[in-house]
């Protein structure tokens, strides 16, 4: 017997509808582009104006702050959004829910895969600035930080699997988790260095996904220093655990999405 | 389930339970903790069982309230029945609102592939029938305009079109034509007729009762969630005019 709910094409389905939201966002013009990086652009130039002027981490012996403050923005900033993104995904595309059936996972993905592109192309900044900065990092650098990107975005799509459907529910979510993202970036190491505070206070910081990301990206992108191979090991595995965890939160709440939207 | 069925729905129950204060916050579940909370149940679907054979065009009517939408959002996979079965062969398109996944700010044309897609063809199939889809849209030079400069019956021609070409075996639809003219519609239950030969299905939600005599050839009524009569459309009408009368006359 045939199946009415398959879909054959759910690849396609997700990357057509990150692409309608990427065409959207920047309206298909190169200045729409712009505009999507200046806010992130933006707040490296003014963060870095007054951590150059007014309290420098370089007197504390780190040499590349302005390069490491850029790729934290930036890493910070695709978790925010990409978060923010799939909390709102189902909401944003509810008669994509209410009127027709594809599979919901499918509307969360793309929006979390938007994110995604918007940072890829973020990555062009990073990459001018580091040129810029006369700055080259080696390949198990840059393999490194794509390493932690892959990761970043599976912490995005967990998350977003969680919360978008508990969204459709509860209303203020969003405002919880605008203050809660505002809380992480001040709590996770972006316009200071982990090494600034005191040593009894890192397992705490880093205890935090996106700090411990962060951390080590800069650290592994400009200082050529990794994490311990057990702490890395135990990382990923505690993200996929919440991978894990967070499809079978999703196949529990999917049924009730269309009636409590 | 035999080869010849469609659609097979078994004793299907749908309740909706509708809270007198709806929490829709976080902070709501939190100040309301200790307080009463009451509901009602709201029994949208009542034990509803019948077969839908391949190749029929079948007409559901009743008043306001009387499940179904409820019954076409189940078939269409959209909300999930609490008790009895539902079976279906083959793949269904539903079409229960003007232009679903349209966005205005997008063109006609790209509005065709993410429709398309969200009905689940593939690009290249898309890329197929993409003039066919112009075509019986009968927007032509309109295709590359964005969407929001349609009228509502452009919108509705072009998410119809797209719908129909999706090619799939089993049509759902609610009450959308009534937005297109006289011209479309007929083109539209022309294109229904072919589909007898094809076996491919159509379920039709409406009001319009000359159109489920003309064009139906069986229906059913719903009334408070309960099967009131299936079968013949021209009684399965009458009694639905019967009833609307009745119940007028209660009313005043």
């Amino acid at each position: 017997m045939g199946n009415s709910r398959r879909h054959e094409n759910y690849w396609e389905l997700v990357l057509s509808l990150a692409k309608t939201d990427f065409k959207l966002r920047y309206h298909g013009s190169a200045l729409g582009y712009v505009w999507a990086i200046l806010k992130p652009l933006l707040m490296f130039l003014v963060l870095n104006f007054v951590f150059s002027s007014i309290f420098n981490p370089r007197n504390g012996g780190v040499q590349h702050y302005s390069l490491q403050l850029l790729t934290s923005i930036m890493l910070f900033n695709f978790f925010s959004e990409g978060t923010m993104a799939g909390l709102n995904s189902l909401i944003a595309k509810s008669t994509l829910v209410t009127k027709i059936y594809v599979p919901r996972w499918t509307i969360i993905a793309a929006a979390t895969i938007n994110s995604l592109f918007i940072f890829l192309m973020n990555l062009i900044v990073i990459a001018f600035f580091f040129v810029w900065y006369q700055f080259w990092p080696g390949i198990p650098q840059i393999l490194t930080f794509l390493f932690y990107i892959a990761l970043t975005y599976i912490l995005i799509l967990s998350f977003s699997f969680i919360a978008a459907p508990l969204f459709v529910k509860f209303r203020d979510l969003s405002q919880i988790w605008e203050v809660i993202t505002t809380v992480l970036f001040y709590a996770s190491p972006i316009v200071y260095p982990l090494a600034l505070l005191p040593i009894q206070y890192h397992q705490l910081i880093l205890a935090n996904p996106i700090a411990f990301i962060i951390h080590f990206t800069k650290m592994a992108l400009t200082e050529n220093h990794y994490a311990p191979l057990w702490e890395n090991g135990l990382f990923v595995s505690a993200i996929i655990i919440l991978f894990l965890i967070s499809l079978l939160v999703y196949r529990k709440t999917e049924a009730k999405i269309a009636e409590n939207i | 389930m035999e080869k010849d069925i469609a659609i097979s729905v078994d004793n299907l129950s749908k309740t909706f339970t509708i809270p007198h204060e709806k929490i829709s916050t976080l902070r709501g579940v939190f100040v309301s903790v200790f307080s009463e909370k009451s509901y009602e149940r709201f029994k949208a679907l009542d034990s509803v069982t019948f077969k839908v054979k391949k190749g029929e065009f079948f007409g559901i009517i009743g008043r306001n309230g009387s499940g179904k939408s409820t019954l076409l959002k189940i078939l269409a996979g959209i909300y999930t029945a609490d008790g009895g079965k539902v079976a279906i062969n083959g793949r269904v398109s539903p079409f229960l609102e003007l232009g679903i996944g349209f966005n205005p700010e997008l063109s006609g044309r790209d509005n065709i592939y993410l429709n398309a897609i969200v009905l689940g063809l593939t690009k290249k199939q898309v890329d197929k029938k993409f003039d066919d889809i112009v075509a019986f849209s009968e927007l032509g030079r309109f295709i590359d305009q964005k969407v929001k400069n349609y009228s509502s019956g452009m919108s509705v021609r072009l998410a119809f079109s797209v719908a129909i070409h999706a090619n799939r075996d089993i049509l759902l639809m609610d009450e959308v034509l009534a937005v297109g003219d006289t011209n479309f519609q007929s083109k539209c239950f022309e294109e229904f007729d072919k589909y007898r030969k094809q076996e491919k299905t159509v379920i039709l939600v409406t009001h319009d009762i000359s159109i489920v005599k003309r064009y139906c050839d069986r229906a059913m009524l719903l009334r408070n969630g309960k099967i009131e009569i299936i079968g013949d459309p021209d009684k399965t009408v009458d009694q639905y005019t019967r009833q609307n009368i009745a119940d007028e006359k209660e009313t005043t």
